[in-house]
C-alpha cells in the first residue's frame, strides 16, 4: 500500500460545498441554479471515480491539512472502504439531482434554492465522512451532515415537518455527542484516532473497561444514523421531507454514514481482533438481528408508502450491520470474510434498490398525489414503467436472484452458516419472507387490483393476530368513494408518458443499477472495492 | 519591548481624557478618538502577543519600585491573549456603535475607561492592583448598562451595581486575608509565601474562598448570576455585546490567575474541597444556565443565561486544572467572546431592522433580515459546538482534559452541554427559517405606516452588518487556527501549573 499525496480527496469534498455559493447567488434563475448543481455533481463524481483504479491497485490518496487539534491532523484519505461509500454517494447524487428537478418543479415547491443549496452541502459532508482519515475528522463531517440535512427534513415548514426536524436534530446531535465522547476516549487510550486497517494497536489492551465504553459510545452514536433499534424513530418521521431527500439522504447518504461509521469503528479503529476479544461484536449482531426482524414486522402494517419504505430501510441497514458484526466477531477466516463482504456489498446494493423505490414513491406522489398504498389499486396502468421498476427493486429487496439484494444477502448467509451462527441465518431467512410480505402487496395492488375491485387488507385493517369481524368481505367497497379515482386511472403507454423524463430516467437508471449489480456483480466496480476492503482486513482473497 | 506593557492601560485612559476634553469643544468627536485609541491599542496588544507567545513572559515594574513592594505588570501568552481580545472586540463593537449608538461623548469616555480596566486586569501581576482594575471595570460597566434610554436600563444598572459591588468587596476581603497571612500583594510572591504559611491555614483558606466567590459573582456563575440577565437585557445593544464578550471573560481570566498563579496546583492538591467547589459551580452553571435559557422568551435574556452556562465550561476547566483543559479554557474564552458578542450584535441588528426582540417574533426572520438571520444561525451553530468552528475546539480540549483527569461527572456534563446548548438555540433557528412570519409588522418601530419596505433602512449601517458578519466568519475561521494557538500557549500554561 502506498500513499499518494493528492488534493483529490479534498477537492472531491469541497466541490459541492463551493457550489453552494453560486446556487444561492442564482436564486432568481432556476435553470442556471440547477446547472450549477449538475455541474458540481458530475465534477464530484468524476473526481471520486478517478481515484478508483489506483485504490483498487492498493494505493491510498491522502490530503493532510495539518493539525486540527493536538495529535490529530485534519487528514482526508481515500482508501477502499471510503471509496465504496464515496463513489456510491457521488454517483447517486448525479442521478438524484436530475430527479430533484423533476420532483421539485413538478410539485412547484417553495424554497427550492434553499433545497438545492442544502442538498449540495449534505453531499459534501457525506463525501467528507467517506474520506475522513481519522475518527475526529469523521465526527466533524458527521455533525456537518446533521446541520446540512436539517433544512431538508424541515423543508415543508409544516408543524409536522418542524416536529420531525426537532426530533431529527435531537437524535442525531445526541448521537454526535456519543461519537465525540467515544472519540475522546479512543484518543486518551491510544494517543491517536487515525484509521488503521486491522485496528489501532493497544487500544483494547490498555484498559478494557474504558475501551468497551468507547466502543459502546461510538456504536451508540453511529447507531442513531444507522437507525439501529431503539434509536430509529427519527427516520420514519423524517419521511415528511421531499422524496428525493428521503431517497438519497435517508436511504443512502445519512443512514449509510451511520453504517459506514460502524464499519470504520469495527474494522479500522478497534479492528476485528479487539472487537472479538471484547466480546462486543456478537452483542452488536444481536441488536442488528432484532432490529431487522422487528422493523420488518412494523413495515407490514404501514399504509403510507414512504413510511413502509422507511421501516424497510431500518431493516435493511441492519443487514449491513449484521454482516459486519458477524464478520468481525468470529475468527478471521473465509466465513468471516463472506459475512463482511456481504454486509459491505449491501451498502451499494440497498442504495440502488431503495433509491429506486423512493423515486417511484415520489413520482407517484407528483403525478397522482397518492401516498397511501390502499389508494394505489390499479396504478400500474397509470404508471407502468415506474411500477415495473418498483417491482424489480422490491424483488431485489426480498433477495430474489438476478437482482442486487440477492448477491449481498447470499454472502451474508454463507458467512453466518459457515461460521456456525445459525441463529442469525434464521433471522435473515425470516426477514426475507417478511420482505416479500410487505413489498408484494404494493406490486399486487398496483397491477392486479383496480379501484373498483380490490381485496381486503386484513393486515392493515385489523389488529395484529387477525380479527374475523373486520376481515370479511365488506369494508373496501365503502371506502372507494373517498379515493377519488372512481373512474379508474387513465392508461399511460410504456413510452414514458406517465411522467417527466427527469423522473422516469433516474428511476430506470437506479433500477438498472440494481439489476447490473445482481447479474454481473463482478463487472460492477462495487464488488471489486468490497473485495479489496475484505482482503485488507482479513487477508482472505474472495 | 517590555515598555509597551503599560501602554495597554495608559493608552485608553489617555484616550478617554482626550475624548472628554475634546467633547467640551465639539460634539460627536468621541467616536473618532475612540477608534484612533483602539487601533493603536490593538497594534500594541498584537505586538506584545507576537513577542510573548511561545517565549518568555515580559515583566514591567511600574515606577521603578522593585517587586514585591512595587506594582508589576506581567504579560505572558495568556494575558496577552486576553489583552488582544479586549482590544479587538472593543474595536469591533465601535464599528457597530457608530450608527447604533449610544452616540454621546460621555459614552466613549466611559467606554475607553472600561477598556483600560479590562486591559489592566489582564496584565497586572499584583493582586491589589487587580482589585483596582476590577472596580474600574465594574463602575464603568454599571454606567454603560445604565446609559440606555428608559427606566429598564437604570434598574438593570442599579442591580448590577449592588450585586457587583458585593462581589468586588468579597474579592477585596480575600485580598485582605491573604495580605494578613503573608504580608505581600505581588502574585508571584504570594504564591511562595502562601506555601510557606501552609495551605491548611484558615487565613489562606478564607482568602481562597472569598476571592473565588467574589470572582464567581463577576463571572456570573450560578447562583451568583442574578445581575447578568437584567444587565444584558437592559443595556443598549452595543453595550450588551461589549460586556457580554469581555467583562465575564476577563473575570474568568482573573479566576485562572488567582487559582493557579496565586494559589497553585499544590494548593488544589492539598485542598480537595477547593476543586470540588469549582467543579460543583461548573456543573450547576452549565445545567441550570441552559435550562433557564430554554425558558426565556426574550432573546437577550436567553443569551445572558447562555453565558452562565458557557462560563460553567470555563470554570469546569479550572476545576480540572491540567494543561489540556486550561488551554481549552483559553480557547473557549476567546471563542465565546467572539460568538457571544457577535450574537448580541446580531440580535441588536435584527431589532433595529425589524423590531423583533422575542423568540416568537423571530418567526420568518430569514425574509425580513437575511443578514442578521444568517449570522445569528452560524454563530448559534458554532456555539452549540459543531466542528470545525471554534466552539467545538474549546470544548474538545476541555473534554479531553477532563477525561485525562478522570473527572467523570464533569465529563458527562461537558458532553451533555452540547445538547443543552442545542435546546435553546434550535428553537430560535427553527423559527427564523422554518416558520412564516406571524404578520405582526405593527410591532416593528421602523414600519410605522403599512410597513412598506420601499424606503431604505437608515437605522442599519454597513458597519453594523459588516461587524456581525465578521463575527460569524471569525467564529468559524478561528477553529482552524485554534490548534496552532494552543501549541504556542502550551509553555505558558505549563509555567502556570508548575
Amino acid at each position: 500500500m502506498t500513499e499518494i499525496i493528492s488534493l483529490r480527496p479534498l477537492l472531491a469534498v469541497l466541490v459541492s460545498a463551493v457550489a453552494v455559493a453560486p446556487i444561492l447567488a442564482s436564486r432568481g434563475r432556476p435553470n442556471l441554479r440547477e446547472a450549477w448543481t449538475i455541474l458540481a455533481a458530475v465534477t464530484k463524481f468524476g473526481l471520486v471515480a478517478s481515484m478508483v483504479p489506483a485504490v483498487l491497485a492498493g494505493d491510498v490518496y491522502v490530503t493532510d491539512l495539518g493539525a486540527f487539534v493536538p495529535g490529530v491532523n485534519f487528514a482526508l484519505e481515500a482508501d477502499a472502504l471510503g471509496l465504496l461509500f464515496g463513489l456510491l454517494a457521488s454517483l447517486l447524487w448525479v442521478v438524484t439531482s436530475f430527479y430533484s428537478m423533476g420532483y421539485m418543479r413538478g410539485l412547484d415547491e417553495d424554497h427550492q434554492t434553499r433545497y438545492f443549496a442544502s442538498f449540495a452541502g449534505s453531499v459534501s459532508a457525506a463525501i467528507g465522512i467517506a474520506f475522513a482519515g481519522n475518527l475526529l475528522v469523521l465526527f466533524v463531517f458527521y455533525e456537518l451532515l446533521t446541520v446540512a440535512t436539517y433544512p431538508l427534513v424541515t423543508h415543508d415548514q409544516t408543524t409536522e415537518a418542524r416536529a420531525a426536524g426537532r426530533k431529527y436534530l435531537t437524535y442525531t446531535f445526541g448521537g454526535g455527542v456519543a461519537v465525540l465522547a467515544g472519540t475522546v476516549l479512543v484518543y486518551v487510550l491510544a494517543g491517536t484516532t487515525t484509521f488503521t486497517p486491522g485496528g489501532i494497536a493497544d487500544l483494547a489492551t490498555t484498559d478494557p473497561t474504558l475501551a468497551s465504553a468507547a466502543f459502546g459510545l461510538l456504536i451508540l452514536g453511529f447507531g442513531v444514523k444507522a437507525a439501529l433499534m431503539p434509536l430509529h424513530s427519527w427516520l420514519p418521521d423524517a419521511m415528511v421531507a421531499p422524496t428525493p431527500v428521503s431517497g438519497l439522504l435517508h436511504a443512502v447518504a445519512v443512514v449509510k454514514s451511520g453504517v459506514f461509521g460502524i464499519a470504520r469503528v469495527t474494522l479500522d479503529v478497534f479492528g476485528p481482533d479487539a472487537v472479538a476479544d471484547l466480546g462486543l461484536g456478537i452483542a452488536l449482531a444481536f441488536v442488528a438481528a432484532a432490529t431487522l426482524l422487528i422493523s420488518s414486522v412494523i413495515a407490514l402494517r404501514q399504509d403510507n408508502l414512504k413510511r413502509r419504505l422507511a421501516f424497510s430501510t431500518v431493516s435493511q441497514l441492519s443487514y449491513i450491520v449484521l454482516g459486519v458484526a458477524v464478520g468481525v466477531s468470529v475468527a478471521p477466516d473465509r466465513a468471516a470474510a463472506y459475512a463482511l463482504a456481504g454486509g459491505l456489498l449491501h451498502i451499494p446494493a440497498h442504495a440502488f434498490m431503495k433509491l429506486t423505490l423512493f423515486f417511484c414513491a415520489g413520482a407517484i406522489h407528483v403525478e397522482t398525489h397518492t401516498d397511501d398504498i390502499s389508494d394505489m389499486a390499479g396504478i400500474g396502468r397509470r404508471m407502468p414503467l415506474t411500477m415495473t421498476a418498483f417491482g424489480v427493486a422490491s424483488l431485489g429487496m426480498a433477495g430474489i436472484p438476478l437482482i442486487a439484494g440477492f448477491v449481498s444477502k447470499y454472502f451474508i448467509l454463507v458467512g453466518t452458516v459457515s461460521s456456525g451462527q445459525l441463529l442469525f441465518t434464521g433471522a435473515l431467512l425470516i426477514s426475507g419472507v417478511l420482505n416479500i410480505a410487505y413489498f408484494w402487496p404494493v406490486v399486487y395492488t398496483a397491477f392486479f387490483e383496480s379501484p373498483d375491485d380490490g381485496n381486503s387488507k386484513p393486515l392493515l385493517e385489523s389488529p395484529f393476530g387477525g380479527d374475523r369481524d373486520v376481515a370479511t368481505d365488506g369494508g373496501h367497497e365503502a371506502e372507494h368513494g373517498e379515493h377519488g379515482h372512481g373512474d379508474g386511472w387513465t392508461t399511460a403507454g410504456w413510452r414514458g408518458g406517465e411522467s417527466t423524463w427527469l423522473m422516469v430516467a433516474p428511476i430506470l437508471f437506479a433500477a438498472a443499477g440494481s439489476v447490473v449489480l445482481g447479474i454481473v456483480p463482478d463487472a460492477a466496480v462495487f464488488l471489486q472495492i468490497v473485495r479489496a476492503v475484505v482482503e485488507g482486513v482479513t487477508g482472505v482473497v474472495l | 519591548m517590555s515598555d509597551l506593557a503599560p501602554l495597554l492601560v495608559a493608552l485608553p485612559v489617555f484616550g478617554s481624557v482626550v475624548a472628554l476634553l475634546a467633547g467640551l469643544a465639539r460634539d460627536r468627536v468621541g467616536w473618532a478618538v475612540a477608534v484612533l485609541t483602539l487601533v493603536v491599542q490593538t497594534a500594541v496588544a498584537g505586538t506584545l502577543m507576537a513577542d510573548v507567545l511561545g517565549s518568555e513572559a515580559i515583566r514591567y515594574v511600574v515606577g521603578g519600585f522593585t517587586v514585591p513592594i512595587g506594582i508589576e505588570l506581567v504579560v505572558d501568552g495568556l494575558s496577552a491573549t486576553i489583552a488582544l481580545l479586549v482590544a479587538v472586540v472593543s474595536l469591533g463593537v465601535l464599528a457597530y456603535a457608530r450608527r447604533a449608538g449610544p452616540r454621546s461623548n460621555a459614552f466613549y469616555v466611559i467606554y475607553l475607561l472600561l477598556v483600560a480596566g479590562l486591559s489592566g486586569m489582564s496584565i497586572t501581576g499584583d493582586i491589589f492592583n487587580m482589585y483596582v482594575f476590577l472596580e474600574i471595570t465594574g463602575l464603568t460597566a454599571y454606567a454603560l448598562v445604565a446609559s440606555g434610554d428608559g427606566g429598564r436600563s437604570a434598574i438593570a444598572g442599579l442591580k448590577y451595581l449592588l450585586v457587583g459591588t458585593v462581589g468586588a468587596s468579597l474579592f477585596l476581603l480575600g485580598i485582605g486575608f491573604a495580605y494578613i497571612a503573608t504580608g505581600t500583594l505581588n502574585m508571584g510572591d504570594l504564591a511562595t509565601q502562601l506555601a510557606e504559611v501552609g495551605y491548611g491555614s484558615p487565613l489562606v483558606l478564607a482568602a481562597f474562598g472569598l476571592l473565588v466567590v467574589g470572582l464567581f459573582v463577576k463571572i456570573a456563575v450560578f447562583p451568583l448570576h442574578t445581575w447578568q440577565p437584567a444587565a444584558y437585557a437592559g443595556a443598549p445593544d452595543s453595550v450588551s455585546a461589549f460586556i457580554s464578550a469581555l467583562v465575564s471573560t476577563v473575570a474568568a481570566y482573573a479566576l485562572i490567575r488567582i487559582v493557579f498563579t496565586v494559589f497553585g496546583t499544590e494548593f488544589l492538591a492539598a485542598t480537595p474541597l477547593a476543586s470540588t467547589v469549582l467543579a460543583a459551580g461548573a456543573v450547576v452553571s452549565i445545567v441550570v444556565g441552559s435550562l433557564l435559557a430554554v425558558s426565556q422568551s426574550e432573546l437577550k435574556r436567553m443569551l445572558a443565561y447562555s453565558s452562565v452556562s458557557q462560563f460553567g465550561l470555563i470554570v469546569g476547566a479550572v476545576a480540572v486544572g491540567n494543561v489540556v483543559a486550561l488551554t481549552g479554557a483559553a480557547i473557549h474564552l476567546v471563542g465565546h467572546a467572539i460568538m457571544k458578542g457577535g450574537l448580541f450584535l446580531a440580535v441588536g441588528l435584527v431589532n433595529d431592522v425589524t423590531g423583533a426582540r422575542t423568540v416568537d417574533e423571530y418567526a420568518g426572520l430569514a425574509k425580513r433580515s437575511p443578514v442578521g438571520a444568517a449570522a445569528f444561525s452560524v454563530l448559534a451553530v458554532a456555539m452549540v459546538g459543531v466542528p470545525p468552528a471554534v466552539g467545538f475546539v474549546g470544548k474538545w480540549y476541555i473534554a479531553l482534559g477532563a477525561v485525562e483527569a478522570g473527572a467523570w461527572p464533569l465529563v458527562v456534563v461537558i458532553f451533555a452541554s452540547t445538547l443543552l446548548t442545542l435546546a435553546y438555540f434550535a428553537r430560535v433557528v427553527e423559527r427564523i427559517y422554518f416558520r412564516d412570519s406571524t404578520e405582526t409588522s405593527g410591532l416593528a418601530p421602523t414600519a410605522t405606516d403599512g410597513g412598506e419596505d420601499d424606503a431604505p433602512e437608515p437605522v442599519v449601517s454597513v458597519g453594523m452588518r459588516a461587524t456581525v458578519v465578521a463575527a460569524a466568519v471569525v467564529a468559524v475561521a478561528l477553529g482552524a487556527v485554534a490548534a496552532g494557538y494552543g501549541d504556542l500557549l502550551e509553555p505558558t500554561i505549563e509555567g502556570l501549573l508548575s
